[in-house]
């Protein structure tokens, strides 16, 4: 097998630069620095790719079955969604949010064990692929919203980009749960015989659900916007952490592997 | 008076009344991830001591998604939910994606419903050779009209490429390295050929019979069993190398040394064999595997688990749930209704 790593740590150094760079030009106001960190965001994104699309082949299957590999797709997943909000709002501070968060994920994922191991019965599935990916299709989007809301909540004055990027992202993230939630529904049921258990990890993607979903009521039916709205972002981004790390670090059940 | 006058119905229909029950739902569900679920009375009773036992079991707090209250929050909500959508009903074209979402988690609950009035499941544990006609489900036996009959139960396993054989000369010097994933010969440089006869996870020796036997599938004294031959074949010897007890030597140690280095061995499949019989027939053959379910007649059948100390036995799972294709519709409603609110609703604004 080639060494691929050499892939990773390339992303990992050009999600540095992406992010030093969006730092950079948070002080120093021209407008080389962004578009520095726009091309570093961009190289960091494909680099990862390759890396994914390698350890892909040489594990003869999708790599997606680990803590370490599932960090790899958050990261992927958090800059791919923010070059688009990047390009269009074109934020500093969410910028340098989201891409420090990225590079938090990578960072985090750099300390684990790398190595490919053969897969467990129970994830031999063609759903592993979709139930990942629209999981942390939706973790990436909601991770973005909260850094949106995040800012909002120590901002003075307009707020209604950070406030509209909160609610897309929660959107699109609200939507991907739902995907993840279905697609491991249904997967349980042909791997199990039973759709819904009540497993932690279930649980509390569910509970996660239920927090943007009372967030997407209080807003559509009680025109709850900015700050007030901004406070249940990050109440559902702790939830989802928690799903995320808690559930596999501090219970136990059917997920253990990630 | 209009009943969409009256107070009860206001009070169902209200907003604030699905966020306090969405906000309650997810309160009591994330206790039940806290408190583990449905375990036996000594789980409980080791953990929490035989005062918090009773506490548990008196307030249903173990096993709080089958409790009478959770699932009363979960008929209020339903209930929340159908008001607010009688209320709200029209069929103007922006109403669509609202409509959809919310009666999606109608059709889901009643899919659920159906499933738990209708449904069978049940565990049977089968050993290679048995055949089954009927299994419990809710505490009575249900009749399948046809038989399964259990023919082989595989456990196969991921060998390590660091899993294998050294073989050393006297003088302590590697000879030859014969790796147990990639095949089971080795010709050592003085013309002697080196075979791996057998794998035996958990050795044991019965002592009248002095024959060779695994105690359990877990490697707990994983030894194999190796053929050490002359040039030309004539001269064949075979001994055990054990990976927990590298100094046993016998015979054969006194020219060569062997290392049997163990690396843990991952699950790779667990396969039941099964034929499906009618009226004494067989019908067909099929192998079960995680993953992989056996379905005849309305019933799936799913590799469950397994015995560790007996690999005869086999655990499957028999369902029969007819509210599946309902929960189904509901989240193919679900999903089509989310995107039309996020994604379409804005176009036809704009435009």
């Amino acid at each position: 097998m080639p060494n691929i790593n050499i892939y990773l740590n390339s992303a990992f150094v050009g999600y540095f630069l992406a992010m030093f760079f969006y730092f950079i030009g948070l002080l120093f106001p021209t407008k080389v620095f962004p578009l520095l960190a726009r091309f570093f965001s961009l190289a960091g994104v494909l680099l990862l790719s390759l890396y994914i699309g390698m350890r892909w082949q040489a594990a003869g299957r999708p790599p997606l079955s680990n803590m370490f590999e599932s960090l790899i797709i958050f990261a992927w997943g958090i800059t791919a969604v923010f070059i688009f909000i990047d390009l269009r709002y074109k934020i500093k501070s969410i910028a340098v949010l989201s891409s420090l968060l990225g590079l938090l994920a990578l960072g985090y994922a750099s300390l684990l064990d790398k190595e490919i191991a053969p897969l467990l019965p129970a994830l031999k599935s063609n759903w592993l692929t979709i139930h990942v990916f629209t999981c942390f299709i939706g973790y990436a989007a909601l991770t973005i919203g909260f850094a949106a809301s995040l800012i909002l909540l120590f901002k003075k004055g307009n707020i209604e980009n950070l406030d509209s990027i909160s609610y897309k992202m929660i959107a699109l993230g609200f939507l991907f749960l739902a995907l993840g939630i279905i697609s491991g529904a249904v997967w349980a049921n042909s791997a199990w015989g039973t759709y819904w258990s009540w497993d932690p990890k279930e649980t509390w993607s569910l509970i996660t659900w239920f927090v943007y979903a009372i967030y997407l009521h209080v807003r559509f039916r009680k025109g709850w916007r900015g700050k007030r709205a901004a406070w249940l972002s990050v109440l559902g981004f702790l939830a989802m952490l928690f799903t995320y790390f808690g559930v596999n670090y501090l219970l136990s059940g059917l997920h253990s592997y990630a | 008076m209009p009943i969409k006058q009256t107070k009860i119905w206001r009070f169902f229909s209200s907003i604030k009344l699905a966020i306090w029950l969405l906000s309650i739902i997810a309160a009591l569900s994330l206790v039940g991830t806290f408190i583990p679920q449905n375990e036996d009375a000594s789980f409980y009773i080791e953990r929490f001591g035989s005062a918090g036992f009773n506490f548990l079991s008196k307030a249903g707090l173990n096993n709080i998604y089958s409790a009478w209250w959770f699932i009363i929050f979960l008929i209020l909500l339903a209930f929340n939910l159908l008001i607010c959508l009688l209320n709200r009903v029209s069929f103007k074209l922006r109403m669509l994606g609202t409509l959809l979402a919310h009666f999606s988690i109608l059709v889901i609950l009643s899919g659920a419903l159906i499933g738990l009035f209708f449904g069978e499941k049940g565990y049977i544990k089968i050993k290679e050779g048995e055949t089954i006609n009927s299994f419990v489900s809710k505490n009575r036996l249900v009749k399948l009209g046809f038989s399964l009959r259990l023919d082989d139960f595989i456990y196969e396993e991921h060998i390590d490429v660091k899993e294998k054989l050294i073989i050393y000369a006297k003088d302590g010097s590697v000879l030859g390295e014969l790796s147990l994933s990639q095949g089971n010969d080795l010709k050592l440089p003085g013309g002697e050929s080196v075979r791996i006869l057998r794998f035996i996870p958990d050795f044991s020796m019965d002592i009248t019979t002095k024959q060779v036997v695994s105690r359990s599938s877990e490697p707990k004294n994983p030894a194999i069993e190796v053929e050490l031959s002359a040039s030309g074949g004539k001269d064949t010897k075979t001994l055990w190398v054990f990976a927990h007890f590298p100094d046993i030597h016998d015979a054969l140690g006194k020219d060569y040394k062997f290392v049997y280095q163990w690396v843990n061995r991952r699950p790779k499949d667990f396969i039941s064999r099964v034929t499906i019989l009618k009226e004494g027939k067989e019908i067909f053959e099929k192998d079960i595997k995680v993953n992989f379910p056996l379905e005849f007649n309305g019933y799936s059948f799913f590799q469950s688990s397994y015995d560790k100390e007996n690999l005869s036995w086999s655990g499957l799972q028999i369902n029969k749930d007819p509210g599946v294709p309902i929960v189904y519709l509901g989240f193919i409603l679900l999903i089509s209704g989310l995107i039309i609110i996020f994604y379409i609703n804005p176009l036809l604004r704009r435009a």
